[in-house]
Protein backbone atom coordinates (compact mmCIF):
# COMPACT_ATOMS: atom_id res chain seq x y z
CA UNK A 1 0.00 0.00 0.00
CA UNK A 2 1.96 3.16 -1.01
CA UNK A 3 0.48 6.69 0.46
CA UNK A 4 -0.76 7.85 -3.07
CA UNK A 5 -3.46 4.53 -2.81
CA UNK A 6 -4.65 5.18 0.88
CA UNK A 7 -5.11 8.97 0.41
CA UNK A 8 -7.01 7.69 -2.76
CA UNK A 9 -9.14 5.04 -0.18
CA UNK A 10 -9.19 7.98 2.27
CA UNK A 11 -11.57 10.01 -0.60
CA UNK A 12 -13.58 7.76 -1.38
CA UNK A 13 -14.52 6.64 2.07
CA UNK A 14 -15.23 10.57 3.13
CA UNK A 15 -17.32 10.44 -0.84
CA UNK A 16 -19.51 7.36 0.43
CA UNK A 17 -20.14 9.05 4.10
CA UNK A 18 -21.37 12.50 2.42
CA UNK A 19 -22.93 11.03 -0.38
CA UNK A 20 -25.03 8.98 2.13
CA UNK A 21 -26.14 11.41 4.59
CA UNK A 22 -26.94 13.39 1.87
CA UNK A 23 -29.86 10.84 0.38
CA UNK A 24 -30.84 9.89 4.41
CA UNK A 25 -29.02 6.34 3.62
CA UNK A 26 -29.03 4.99 7.27
CA UNK A 27 -28.34 1.69 8.18
CA UNK A 28 -30.06 1.51 11.26
CA UNK A 29 -33.56 2.01 9.16
CA UNK A 30 -32.49 -0.83 7.18
CA UNK A 31 -32.57 -3.06 10.21
CA UNK A 32 -35.07 -1.49 11.90
CA UNK A 33 -37.19 -2.48 8.59
CA UNK A 34 -36.05 -6.00 8.83
CA UNK A 35 -39.30 -7.58 10.40
CA UNK A 36 -41.12 -5.53 7.40
CA UNK A 37 -39.65 -7.55 4.79
CA UNK A 38 -40.23 -10.87 7.13
CA UNK A 39 -44.42 -10.41 7.20
CA UNK A 40 -44.00 -9.50 3.21
CA UNK A 41 -42.15 -12.97 2.77
CA UNK A 42 -44.46 -14.63 4.93
CA UNK A 43 -47.34 -13.24 3.07
CA UNK A 44 -45.26 -13.82 -0.62
CA UNK A 45 -45.40 -18.04 0.91
CA UNK A 46 -48.60 -18.05 0.37
CA UNK A 47 -48.78 -18.41 -2.88
CA UNK A 48 -51.97 -18.47 -4.99
CA UNK A 49 -51.38 -21.62 -8.00
CA UNK A 50 -54.40 -20.67 -9.81
CA UNK A 51 -52.83 -17.56 -10.71
CA UNK A 52 -49.97 -19.73 -13.02
CA UNK A 53 -51.32 -19.86 -16.25
CA UNK A 54 -52.12 -16.09 -16.50
CA UNK A 55 -48.66 -15.15 -15.30
CA UNK A 56 -47.41 -17.24 -17.86
CA UNK A 57 -49.65 -16.01 -20.11
CA UNK A 58 -48.09 -12.29 -19.23
CA UNK A 59 -44.98 -13.54 -18.99
CA UNK A 60 -45.14 -14.73 -22.79
CA UNK A 61 -46.30 -11.33 -23.99
CA UNK A 62 -43.51 -9.60 -22.34
CA UNK A 63 -40.73 -11.64 -24.27
CA UNK A 64 -42.97 -11.14 -27.21
CA UNK A 65 -42.66 -7.44 -26.40
CA UNK A 66 -39.09 -7.78 -25.44
CA UNK A 67 -38.20 -9.77 -28.53
CA UNK A 68 -39.53 -7.45 -31.19
CA UNK A 69 -37.93 -4.43 -29.34
CA UNK A 70 -34.56 -6.09 -29.13
CA UNK A 71 -34.97 -6.89 -32.89
CA UNK A 72 -35.63 -4.33 -34.39
CA UNK A 73 -33.56 -2.32 -32.52
CA UNK A 74 -30.38 -4.03 -33.13
CA UNK A 75 -31.88 -3.96 -37.28
CA UNK A 76 -31.39 0.18 -36.65
CA UNK A 77 -28.49 0.47 -34.63
CA UNK A 78 -26.36 -1.64 -37.38
CA UNK A 79 -26.54 0.77 -40.14
CA UNK A 80 -26.12 3.86 -37.14
CA UNK A 81 -22.99 2.28 -36.05
CA UNK A 82 -21.26 1.62 -39.33
CA UNK A 83 -21.88 5.19 -39.31
CA UNK A 84 -20.60 6.22 -35.96
CA UNK A 85 -17.51 3.84 -36.13
CA UNK A 86 -14.24 6.35 -36.10
CA UNK A 87 -12.52 3.86 -38.97
CA UNK A 88 -14.70 3.92 -41.53
CA UNK A 89 -15.91 7.63 -41.39
CA UNK A 90 -14.59 11.08 -42.00
CA UNK A 91 -15.35 13.36 -38.61
CA UNK A 92 -18.46 15.38 -40.23
CA UNK A 93 -20.21 12.20 -40.66
CA UNK A 94 -19.31 10.39 -37.16
CA UNK A 95 -19.33 12.94 -34.58
CA UNK A 96 -23.05 14.21 -35.46
CA UNK A 97 -24.62 10.88 -35.43
CA UNK A 98 -22.32 10.16 -32.26
CA UNK A 99 -23.86 13.10 -30.34
CA UNK A 100 -27.53 12.36 -31.55
CA UNK A 101 -27.13 8.71 -29.94
CA UNK A 102 -25.44 9.80 -27.14
CA UNK A 103 -28.69 12.07 -26.28
CA UNK A 104 -30.91 8.83 -27.06
CA UNK A 105 -28.93 7.03 -24.27
CA UNK A 106 -29.43 9.67 -21.70
CA UNK A 107 -32.94 8.58 -21.51
CA UNK A 108 -33.66 5.17 -19.29
CA UNK A 109 -36.32 2.49 -20.56
CA UNK A 110 -38.82 3.73 -18.38
CA UNK A 111 -38.54 7.62 -19.44
CA UNK A 112 -39.10 6.48 -22.99
CA UNK A 113 -41.89 4.30 -21.80
CA UNK A 114 -43.72 7.18 -19.95
CA UNK A 115 -43.06 8.94 -24.08
CA UNK A 116 -44.70 6.48 -25.86
CA UNK A 117 -47.18 5.83 -23.58
CA UNK A 118 -48.62 9.77 -23.97
CA UNK A 119 -47.68 9.32 -27.59
CA UNK A 120 -49.44 5.65 -28.60
CA UNK A 121 -51.62 5.05 -25.31
CA UNK A 122 -51.66 2.40 -22.43
CA UNK A 123 -50.69 -1.04 -23.13
CA UNK A 124 -47.64 -3.15 -24.78
CA UNK A 125 -47.24 -0.98 -28.21
CA UNK A 126 -45.74 1.89 -25.85
CA UNK A 127 -43.16 -0.51 -24.25
CA UNK A 128 -42.13 -1.86 -27.62
CA UNK A 129 -41.26 1.37 -29.05
CA UNK A 130 -39.93 2.17 -25.36
CA UNK A 131 -37.45 -1.24 -25.76
CA UNK A 132 -36.74 -0.23 -29.25
CA UNK A 133 -35.44 3.22 -28.48
CA UNK A 134 -33.60 1.96 -25.41
CA UNK A 135 -32.09 -0.57 -26.96
CA UNK A 136 -30.86 1.60 -30.06
CA UNK A 137 -29.15 3.97 -27.65
CA UNK A 138 -27.63 1.10 -25.79
CA UNK A 139 -26.08 -1.23 -28.39
CA UNK A 140 -25.09 1.13 -30.85
CA UNK A 141 -22.15 2.15 -28.47
CA UNK A 142 -21.33 -1.53 -28.13
CA UNK A 143 -21.33 -2.21 -31.99
CA UNK A 144 -19.68 1.29 -32.53
CA UNK A 145 -16.37 -0.05 -30.31
CA UNK A 146 -16.48 -3.52 -32.00
CA UNK A 147 -15.94 -2.01 -35.27
CA UNK A 148 -13.18 0.23 -34.14
CA UNK A 149 -11.33 -2.96 -32.16
CA UNK A 150 -11.90 -5.17 -35.53
CA UNK A 151 -8.38 -5.93 -36.65
CA UNK A 152 -6.58 -3.59 -39.42
CA UNK A 153 -4.74 -6.00 -41.16
CA UNK A 154 -8.16 -7.36 -42.94
CA UNK A 155 -9.07 -3.99 -43.54
CA UNK A 156 -6.37 -2.48 -44.78
CA UNK A 157 -5.97 -5.96 -47.37
CA UNK A 158 -9.31 -5.78 -49.13
CA UNK A 159 -9.26 -2.02 -48.69
CA UNK A 160 -6.09 -2.37 -50.93
CA UNK A 161 -8.47 -4.15 -53.59
CA UNK A 162 -10.05 -0.49 -54.23
CA UNK A 163 -13.48 -1.59 -53.20
CA UNK A 164 -16.35 0.23 -52.32
CA UNK A 165 -17.09 1.08 -48.56
CA UNK A 166 -20.79 -1.07 -48.52
CA UNK A 167 -18.26 -4.05 -49.50
CA UNK A 168 -15.99 -2.98 -46.76
CA UNK A 169 -18.72 -3.45 -44.62
CA UNK A 170 -20.66 -6.96 -45.98
CA UNK A 171 -17.17 -8.31 -46.39
CA UNK A 172 -14.76 -7.86 -43.48
CA UNK A 173 -16.68 -5.83 -41.09
CA UNK A 174 -19.69 -7.80 -40.39
CA UNK A 175 -18.00 -11.15 -40.73
CA UNK A 176 -15.38 -10.07 -38.62
CA UNK A 177 -17.57 -8.68 -35.93
CA UNK A 178 -20.48 -11.07 -36.62
CA UNK A 179 -19.17 -13.22 -33.09
CA UNK A 180 -19.57 -10.33 -31.23
CA UNK A 181 -22.56 -8.84 -32.27
CA UNK A 182 -24.06 -11.84 -32.00
CA UNK A 183 -22.89 -12.05 -28.41
CA UNK A 184 -24.26 -8.05 -27.75
CA UNK A 185 -27.65 -9.20 -29.31
CA UNK A 186 -28.22 -12.32 -27.11
CA UNK A 187 -27.05 -9.91 -23.69
CA UNK A 188 -29.78 -7.44 -25.07
CA UNK A 189 -32.49 -9.45 -25.39
CA UNK A 190 -31.66 -11.47 -21.85
CA UNK A 191 -31.52 -7.34 -20.43
CA UNK A 192 -34.56 -6.57 -22.38
CA UNK A 193 -36.30 -8.97 -20.56
CA UNK A 194 -35.58 -7.94 -17.66
CA UNK A 195 -36.67 -4.49 -18.34
CA UNK A 196 -39.77 -5.16 -20.04
CA UNK A 197 -41.01 -7.34 -16.89
CA UNK A 198 -41.55 -3.40 -15.21
CA UNK A 199 -42.49 -1.21 -17.68
CA UNK A 200 -46.03 -2.46 -16.71
CA UNK A 201 -44.79 -0.45 -14.25
CA UNK A 202 -46.30 2.82 -16.16
CA UNK A 203 -48.99 1.10 -18.10
CA UNK A 204 -46.65 0.01 -20.94
CA UNK A 205 -47.82 -3.57 -20.95
CA UNK A 206 -45.93 -6.56 -20.05
CA UNK A 207 -45.82 -8.97 -16.67
CA UNK A 208 -45.40 -5.49 -14.54
CA UNK A 209 -48.50 -4.87 -14.98
CA UNK A 210 -49.93 -7.21 -12.59
CA UNK A 211 -46.97 -7.51 -9.88
CA UNK A 212 -47.28 -3.50 -9.19
CA UNK A 213 -51.11 -3.72 -9.31
CA UNK A 214 -50.83 -6.50 -6.68
CA UNK A 215 -48.08 -5.43 -4.59
CA UNK A 216 -50.33 -1.80 -4.77
CA UNK A 217 -53.12 -3.97 -3.25
CA UNK A 218 -51.17 -5.68 -0.72
CA UNK A 219 -51.81 -8.86 -2.20
CA UNK A 220 -48.36 -10.23 -1.83
CA UNK A 221 -49.51 -14.05 -2.73
CA UNK A 222 -50.38 -13.11 -5.99
CA UNK A 223 -47.77 -10.76 -6.80
CA UNK A 224 -45.31 -13.66 -5.85
CA UNK A 225 -46.66 -16.15 -8.21
CA UNK A 226 -45.80 -13.36 -11.04
CA UNK A 227 -42.36 -13.16 -9.15
CA UNK A 228 -41.52 -16.38 -9.58
CA UNK A 229 -42.44 -16.71 -13.26
CA UNK A 230 -40.21 -13.44 -14.43
CA UNK A 231 -36.73 -15.19 -12.05
CA UNK A 232 -37.78 -18.60 -14.02
CA UNK A 233 -37.97 -17.28 -17.03
CA UNK A 234 -34.80 -15.21 -16.59
CA UNK A 235 -33.15 -18.29 -15.31
CA UNK A 236 -33.81 -19.97 -18.20
CA UNK A 237 -33.09 -17.41 -21.11
CA UNK A 238 -29.85 -17.08 -19.03
CA UNK A 239 -28.91 -21.03 -19.63
CA UNK A 240 -29.78 -20.64 -23.51
CA UNK A 241 -27.49 -17.68 -24.49
CA UNK A 242 -25.07 -19.43 -22.34
CA UNK A 243 -25.06 -22.38 -24.70
CA UNK A 244 -25.29 -20.29 -27.87
CA UNK A 245 -22.40 -18.41 -26.79
CA UNK A 246 -20.45 -21.86 -26.59
CA UNK A 247 -21.49 -23.01 -29.51
CA UNK A 248 -21.30 -20.16 -31.99
CA UNK A 249 -19.45 -17.35 -30.40
CA UNK A 250 -16.45 -19.00 -28.39
CA UNK A 251 -16.04 -21.08 -30.85
CA UNK A 252 -15.77 -19.31 -33.72
CA UNK A 253 -13.50 -16.22 -31.53
CA UNK A 254 -10.92 -19.54 -30.69
CA UNK A 255 -11.36 -21.37 -33.32
CA UNK A 256 -11.85 -24.01 -30.65
CA UNK A 257 -13.97 -26.94 -29.85
CA UNK A 258 -16.41 -26.07 -26.38
CA UNK A 259 -17.51 -29.50 -25.01
CA UNK A 260 -20.07 -28.90 -23.52
CA UNK A 261 -20.91 -31.48 -20.27
CA UNK B 1 26.42 -28.52 -41.94
CA UNK B 2 28.67 -26.14 -43.84
CA UNK B 3 28.84 -29.04 -46.91
CA UNK B 4 24.96 -28.74 -46.96
CA UNK B 5 25.35 -24.85 -47.20
CA UNK B 6 27.47 -25.03 -50.01
CA UNK B 7 25.47 -27.51 -51.97
CA UNK B 8 23.27 -25.15 -51.59
CA UNK B 9 24.35 -22.21 -52.48
CA UNK B 10 25.49 -23.60 -55.92
CA UNK B 11 22.32 -24.56 -56.41
CA UNK B 12 20.77 -20.96 -55.94
CA UNK B 13 23.59 -19.76 -58.07
CA UNK B 14 22.09 -21.80 -61.16
CA UNK B 15 18.73 -21.62 -60.32
CA UNK B 16 19.83 -17.55 -60.48
CA UNK B 17 21.53 -18.83 -63.84
CA UNK B 18 18.65 -19.75 -65.48
CA UNK B 19 16.17 -17.00 -64.31
CA UNK B 20 18.27 -14.45 -65.27
CA UNK B 21 18.57 -16.30 -68.36
CA UNK B 22 14.85 -15.86 -68.67
CA UNK B 23 15.03 -12.56 -67.48
CA UNK B 24 17.24 -11.17 -70.06
CA UNK B 25 14.84 -12.72 -72.41
CA UNK B 26 11.34 -11.09 -71.03
CA UNK B 27 13.51 -7.96 -70.65
CA UNK B 28 14.36 -7.90 -74.69
CA UNK B 29 10.57 -7.72 -74.54
CA UNK B 30 9.61 -5.20 -72.17
CA UNK B 31 11.98 -3.01 -71.21
CA UNK B 32 8.94 -1.29 -69.54
CA UNK B 33 9.42 -0.16 -66.00
CA UNK B 34 6.15 -0.60 -64.46
CA UNK B 35 7.00 0.92 -61.24
CA UNK B 36 9.33 4.30 -60.83
CA UNK B 37 9.96 6.09 -57.55
CA UNK B 38 12.65 8.94 -57.85
CA UNK B 39 13.50 10.65 -54.78
CA UNK B 40 10.44 9.56 -52.34
CA UNK B 41 10.39 10.80 -48.72
CA UNK B 42 7.96 9.76 -46.47
CA UNK B 43 6.55 9.54 -43.02
CA UNK B 44 4.00 8.35 -40.30
CA UNK B 45 4.81 11.90 -37.80
CA UNK B 46 6.44 15.31 -38.57
CA UNK B 47 9.36 14.16 -37.26
CA UNK B 48 10.96 11.27 -38.42
CA UNK B 49 10.74 10.21 -41.87
CA UNK B 50 10.24 6.19 -42.16
CA UNK B 51 11.84 6.55 -45.81
CA UNK B 52 13.95 8.95 -47.25
CA UNK B 53 15.38 9.76 -50.46
CA UNK B 54 14.41 6.44 -52.77
CA UNK B 55 15.26 5.81 -55.92
CA UNK B 56 14.37 3.11 -57.37
CA UNK B 57 12.38 1.78 -61.37
CA UNK B 58 11.32 -1.90 -61.72
CA UNK B 59 11.17 -3.90 -64.84
CA UNK B 60 7.23 -5.53 -66.09
CA UNK B 61 7.44 -9.47 -64.94
CA UNK B 62 10.46 -9.55 -62.95
CA UNK B 63 10.65 -10.41 -59.24
CA UNK B 64 11.86 -7.96 -56.83
CA UNK B 65 12.97 -8.10 -54.07
CA UNK B 66 13.42 -5.80 -50.50
CA UNK B 67 15.56 -6.85 -47.90
CA UNK B 68 16.34 -5.06 -44.49
CA UNK B 69 16.37 -5.27 -41.14
CA UNK B 70 12.99 -5.35 -38.71
CA UNK B 71 11.76 -1.38 -38.89
CA UNK B 72 14.14 -0.54 -41.50
CA UNK B 73 10.77 0.73 -44.09
CA UNK B 74 10.64 -2.57 -46.15
CA UNK B 75 6.37 -2.40 -45.48
CA UNK B 76 6.64 1.14 -45.57
CA UNK B 77 7.81 0.69 -49.39
CA UNK B 78 5.27 -1.91 -50.28
CA UNK B 79 2.36 0.18 -49.50
CA UNK B 80 3.77 3.18 -51.27
CA UNK B 81 3.46 1.13 -54.11
CA UNK B 82 -0.45 0.31 -53.53
CA UNK B 83 -1.37 4.00 -52.61
CA UNK B 84 -1.58 2.54 -48.73
CA UNK B 85 0.94 5.19 -47.60
CA UNK B 86 1.09 8.98 -48.51
CA UNK B 87 4.19 10.38 -49.56
CA UNK B 88 5.33 13.86 -48.71
CA UNK B 89 8.42 14.60 -51.45
CA UNK B 90 9.13 12.99 -54.87
CA UNK B 91 7.21 11.18 -57.49
CA UNK B 92 5.88 7.91 -58.13
CA UNK B 93 4.09 6.24 -61.04
CA UNK B 94 2.56 2.82 -60.96
CA UNK B 95 2.36 1.63 -64.31
CA UNK B 96 2.18 5.25 -65.14
CA UNK B 97 -0.07 6.08 -62.89
CA UNK B 98 0.47 8.32 -59.48
CA UNK B 99 -0.67 6.69 -57.05
CA UNK B 100 -3.66 8.13 -54.68
CA UNK B 101 -6.90 6.52 -53.12
CA UNK B 102 -9.00 9.49 -54.25
CA UNK B 103 -7.87 9.54 -57.89
CA UNK B 104 -10.38 7.48 -59.77
CA UNK B 105 -8.21 6.16 -62.19
CA UNK B 106 -5.83 4.86 -59.88
CA UNK B 107 -8.64 2.87 -57.99
CA UNK B 108 -9.02 1.28 -60.78
CA UNK B 109 -5.39 -0.20 -60.62
CA UNK B 110 -5.75 -1.35 -57.08
CA UNK B 111 -8.07 -3.91 -58.73
CA UNK B 112 -5.35 -5.26 -60.21
CA UNK B 113 -2.27 -5.21 -57.88
CA UNK B 114 -2.38 -8.34 -55.37
CA UNK B 115 -1.53 -6.90 -51.88
CA UNK B 116 -0.49 -9.62 -49.54
CA UNK B 117 0.07 -7.87 -46.06
CA UNK B 118 2.66 -8.79 -43.27
CA UNK B 119 -0.06 -10.48 -40.97
CA UNK B 120 -1.76 -11.61 -44.07
CA UNK B 121 -5.25 -9.97 -43.50
CA UNK B 122 -7.20 -12.95 -44.12
CA UNK B 123 -10.65 -13.28 -42.57
CA UNK B 124 -10.61 -16.10 -40.55
CA UNK B 125 -14.10 -17.19 -39.69
CA UNK B 126 -15.55 -17.26 -43.47
CA UNK B 127 -14.59 -20.05 -45.60
CA UNK B 128 -10.99 -20.75 -47.93
CA UNK B 129 -13.96 -20.39 -50.80
CA UNK B 130 -15.49 -17.09 -49.43
CA UNK B 131 -11.61 -15.45 -48.66
CA UNK B 132 -10.41 -16.33 -52.42
CA UNK B 133 -13.62 -14.92 -53.55
CA UNK B 134 -13.18 -11.73 -52.01
CA UNK B 135 -10.35 -10.68 -55.00
CA UNK B 136 -13.55 -10.75 -57.64
CA UNK B 137 -15.14 -8.03 -55.69
CA UNK B 138 -14.32 -5.31 -57.72
CA UNK B 139 -15.90 -7.16 -60.87
CA UNK B 140 -19.27 -7.88 -58.74
CA UNK B 141 -22.49 -5.60 -60.04
CA UNK B 142 -23.62 -3.51 -57.05
CA UNK B 143 -26.71 -5.79 -56.23
CA UNK B 144 -24.50 -9.00 -56.84
CA UNK B 145 -22.19 -8.13 -54.01
CA UNK B 146 -24.79 -6.78 -51.67
CA UNK B 147 -26.80 -10.08 -51.67
CA UNK B 148 -23.29 -12.07 -51.91
CA UNK B 149 -24.52 -13.27 -55.07
CA UNK B 150 -20.78 -14.47 -56.97
CA UNK B 151 -21.84 -15.57 -60.67
CA UNK B 152 -20.95 -18.68 -61.65
CA UNK B 153 -17.41 -18.61 -63.68
CA UNK B 154 -16.27 -16.40 -60.67
CA UNK B 155 -16.79 -19.17 -58.60
CA UNK B 156 -15.09 -21.65 -60.90
CA UNK B 157 -12.13 -19.37 -61.00
CA UNK B 158 -11.80 -19.21 -57.62
CA UNK B 159 -11.75 -22.92 -57.39
CA UNK B 160 -9.04 -23.12 -60.55
CA UNK B 161 -6.99 -20.92 -58.30
CA UNK B 162 -7.15 -22.88 -54.88
CA UNK B 163 -6.11 -26.19 -57.58
CA UNK B 164 -3.10 -23.52 -58.22
CA UNK B 165 -2.21 -22.97 -54.43
CA UNK B 166 -2.90 -27.22 -53.93
CA UNK B 167 -6.02 -26.40 -51.31
CA UNK B 168 -8.68 -28.31 -53.48
CA UNK B 169 -10.57 -30.04 -51.04
CA UNK B 170 -10.10 -27.24 -48.28
CA UNK B 171 -12.87 -25.10 -50.05
CA UNK B 172 -14.75 -24.97 -47.31
CA UNK B 173 -13.00 -25.20 -44.63
CA UNK B 174 -12.86 -22.30 -42.07
CA UNK B 175 -9.22 -20.06 -42.29
CA UNK B 176 -8.85 -20.52 -38.44
CA UNK B 177 -8.71 -23.91 -38.67
CA UNK B 178 -5.48 -23.69 -41.30
CA UNK B 179 -1.76 -24.26 -40.93
CA UNK B 180 0.28 -21.20 -41.22
CA UNK B 181 1.55 -22.43 -44.76
CA UNK B 182 -2.45 -22.98 -46.03
CA UNK B 183 -3.06 -19.79 -44.89
CA UNK B 184 -0.35 -18.08 -47.00
CA UNK B 185 -1.99 -20.52 -50.12
CA UNK B 186 -5.61 -18.83 -49.36
CA UNK B 187 -3.67 -15.24 -49.05
CA UNK B 188 -1.57 -15.44 -52.52
CA UNK B 189 -5.22 -17.21 -54.04
CA UNK B 190 -7.08 -14.12 -53.22
CA UNK B 191 -4.50 -12.11 -54.92
CA UNK B 192 -4.43 -13.99 -58.13
CA UNK B 193 -8.30 -14.10 -57.94
CA UNK B 194 -8.07 -10.00 -58.71
CA UNK B 195 -6.66 -11.19 -62.07
CA UNK B 196 -3.09 -9.04 -60.63
CA UNK B 197 -0.42 -7.52 -62.68
CA UNK B 198 1.58 -6.45 -59.89
CA UNK B 199 1.76 -8.66 -56.67
CA UNK B 200 2.86 -7.42 -53.18
CA UNK B 201 3.91 -9.60 -50.69
CA UNK B 202 5.21 -8.76 -47.34
CA UNK B 203 7.20 -10.96 -45.66
CA UNK B 204 5.29 -14.08 -47.20
CA UNK B 205 7.67 -16.53 -46.11
CA UNK B 206 9.40 -15.59 -42.91
CA UNK B 207 7.66 -17.30 -40.31
CA UNK B 208 7.99 -21.15 -42.34
CA UNK B 209 10.27 -23.62 -42.06
CA UNK B 210 12.93 -24.05 -44.92
CA UNK B 211 10.79 -26.42 -46.97
CA UNK B 212 7.15 -24.67 -47.03
CA UNK B 213 8.74 -21.35 -47.43
CA UNK B 214 9.86 -22.93 -50.64
CA UNK B 215 7.13 -24.22 -51.73
CA UNK B 216 5.32 -20.98 -51.46
CA UNK B 217 8.20 -19.08 -53.47
CA UNK B 218 8.01 -21.48 -55.98
CA UNK B 219 3.89 -21.62 -56.53
CA UNK B 220 4.91 -17.39 -56.33
CA UNK B 221 7.16 -18.40 -59.28
CA UNK B 222 4.90 -20.34 -61.23
CA UNK B 223 2.03 -17.98 -61.79
CA UNK B 224 4.21 -15.08 -62.19
CA UNK B 225 5.19 -17.28 -65.26
CA UNK B 226 1.43 -17.71 -66.08
CA UNK B 227 0.40 -13.92 -65.17
CA UNK B 228 3.46 -12.19 -66.81
CA UNK B 229 3.19 -10.68 -63.27
CA UNK B 230 5.36 -8.56 -61.24
CA UNK B 231 5.79 -9.49 -58.00
CA UNK B 232 7.52 -7.25 -55.31
CA UNK B 233 8.56 -9.43 -52.05
CA UNK B 234 9.66 -8.25 -48.68
CA UNK B 235 12.16 -10.92 -47.28
CA UNK B 236 13.71 -11.11 -44.09
CA UNK B 237 16.83 -13.63 -45.34
CA UNK B 238 18.59 -12.56 -47.78
CA UNK B 239 19.72 -15.94 -49.27
CA UNK B 240 16.12 -16.81 -49.80
CA UNK B 241 15.66 -13.23 -51.96
CA UNK B 242 18.79 -13.84 -54.04
CA UNK B 243 17.41 -17.38 -54.79
CA UNK B 244 14.33 -16.03 -56.57
CA UNK B 245 14.61 -12.60 -57.32
CA UNK B 246 16.03 -11.04 -60.23
CA UNK B 247 17.22 -7.81 -58.27
CA UNK B 248 17.26 -7.46 -54.12
CA UNK B 249 17.30 -3.84 -52.82
CA UNK B 250 18.66 -3.67 -49.55
CA UNK B 251 17.04 -1.00 -47.23
CA UNK B 252 18.33 0.56 -43.98
CA UNK B 253 17.29 2.78 -41.78
CA UNK B 254 14.81 4.43 -44.32
CA UNK B 255 17.21 4.60 -47.02
CA UNK B 256 17.97 2.33 -50.14
CA UNK B 257 21.57 1.48 -49.36
CA UNK B 258 22.51 -0.98 -52.60
CA UNK B 259 20.11 -2.89 -55.18
CA UNK B 260 21.90 -5.65 -56.53
CA UNK B 261 21.06 -8.84 -58.91
CA UNK B 262 22.47 -12.11 -60.21
CA UNK B 263 24.28 -12.41 -63.08
CA UNK B 264 25.66 -16.08 -63.75
CA UNK B 265 28.18 -16.32 -60.87
CA UNK B 266 28.73 -12.88 -59.88
CA UNK B 267 26.64 -10.56 -57.78
CA UNK B 268 25.91 -7.81 -59.67
CA UNK B 269 26.27 -4.01 -57.93
CA UNK B 270 23.62 -2.10 -59.69
CA UNK B 271 23.71 0.75 -57.73
CA UNK B 272 27.05 2.28 -57.50
CA UNK B 273 27.11 3.40 -54.12
CA UNK B 274 28.57 3.55 -50.70
CA UNK B 275 28.26 -0.21 -50.62
CA UNK B 276 31.24 -2.52 -52.02
CA UNK B 277 30.67 -6.24 -53.38
CA UNK B 278 32.84 -7.71 -50.80
CA UNK B 279 30.59 -6.04 -48.44
CA UNK B 280 27.22 -7.61 -50.04
CA UNK B 281 29.07 -11.25 -49.90
CA UNK B 282 29.58 -10.72 -46.34
CA UNK B 283 25.97 -10.03 -45.50
CA UNK B 284 25.23 -12.79 -48.05
CA UNK B 285 27.65 -15.19 -45.96
CA UNK B 286 26.19 -13.69 -42.77
CA UNK B 287 22.42 -14.64 -43.72
CA UNK B 288 23.48 -17.64 -44.73
CA UNK B 289 24.77 -18.73 -41.29
CA UNK B 290 21.37 -18.89 -39.85
N1 LIG C 1 1.46 3.00 -38.41
C1 LIG C 1 2.63 3.53 -38.04
N2 LIG C 1 2.66 4.67 -37.28
C2 LIG C 1 3.83 5.23 -36.93
N3 LIG C 1 5.03 4.74 -37.25
C3 LIG C 1 5.07 3.62 -37.99
C4 LIG C 1 3.88 2.95 -38.42
N4 LIG C 1 4.23 1.86 -39.13
C5 LIG C 1 5.58 1.84 -39.14
N5 LIG C 1 6.09 2.89 -38.46
C6 LIG C 1 7.53 3.21 -38.29
O1 LIG C 1 8.13 3.34 -39.56
C7 LIG C 1 9.38 2.69 -39.60
C8 LIG C 1 9.39 1.64 -40.69
O2 LIG C 1 8.46 0.64 -40.39
P1 LIG C 1 8.15 -0.59 -41.35
O3 LIG C 1 8.01 -0.11 -42.73
O4 LIG C 1 7.00 -1.34 -40.79
O5 LIG C 1 9.49 -1.46 -41.20
P2 LIG C 1 9.77 -2.95 -41.62
O6 LIG C 1 8.63 -3.46 -42.42
O7 LIG C 1 11.06 -2.88 -42.38
O8 LIG C 1 9.96 -3.72 -40.35
C9 LIG C 1 9.61 2.11 -38.21
O9 LIG C 1 10.43 3.00 -37.50
C10 LIG C 1 8.24 2.05 -37.60
O10 LIG C 1 8.31 2.23 -36.21
MG1 LIG D 1 7.39 -4.99 -42.01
Amino acid sequence: MTPKNNIIIGIIVALLVVASYNVDANPIEFIEGLPNLAIIVEEMLLVEPKYVPTAIWAMFETIQMAFIGTIVGFAIALPLSMLAARNLNSKFVYAPIRALLAAIRTFPSILWAILFVIMVGLGPFAGVLAIIMYTIGFITKLQYETIETIDSDPMDAVNSIGVSKSQLICYVVIPESASHLLGQLLYMFDYNIRQTSILGLVGAGGIGFYIINYIKFFEYGKAAVFMLVVLVTVLIIDWISVKIRDKYIIKSQHGMKVISK
Amino acid sequence: MTNTTRVNETEILQKNEIMMAKNTHLSSIFTEKIIQMSNVWTSYDSKNFALEEINLSIDRGTNYAIVGESGSGKSTLLKLMNGMMHFSKGTIKIDYVVPNMNDKKFKKMMHTIGYIPQNLGLIKNITVLENTLIGALPRLSKIQSLFKRFPEHEIQEAKRILKLVVLSGKEDRKVYTLSGGEKRRVAIARALMQKPTILLADEIVSELDHVTAHEIMDLIADAQKQMNLTAIMVHHDMKLALEYANRVAVIKKGRKILEIGVEGETIVDFQTGDVSTEEIMEMYADDSKK
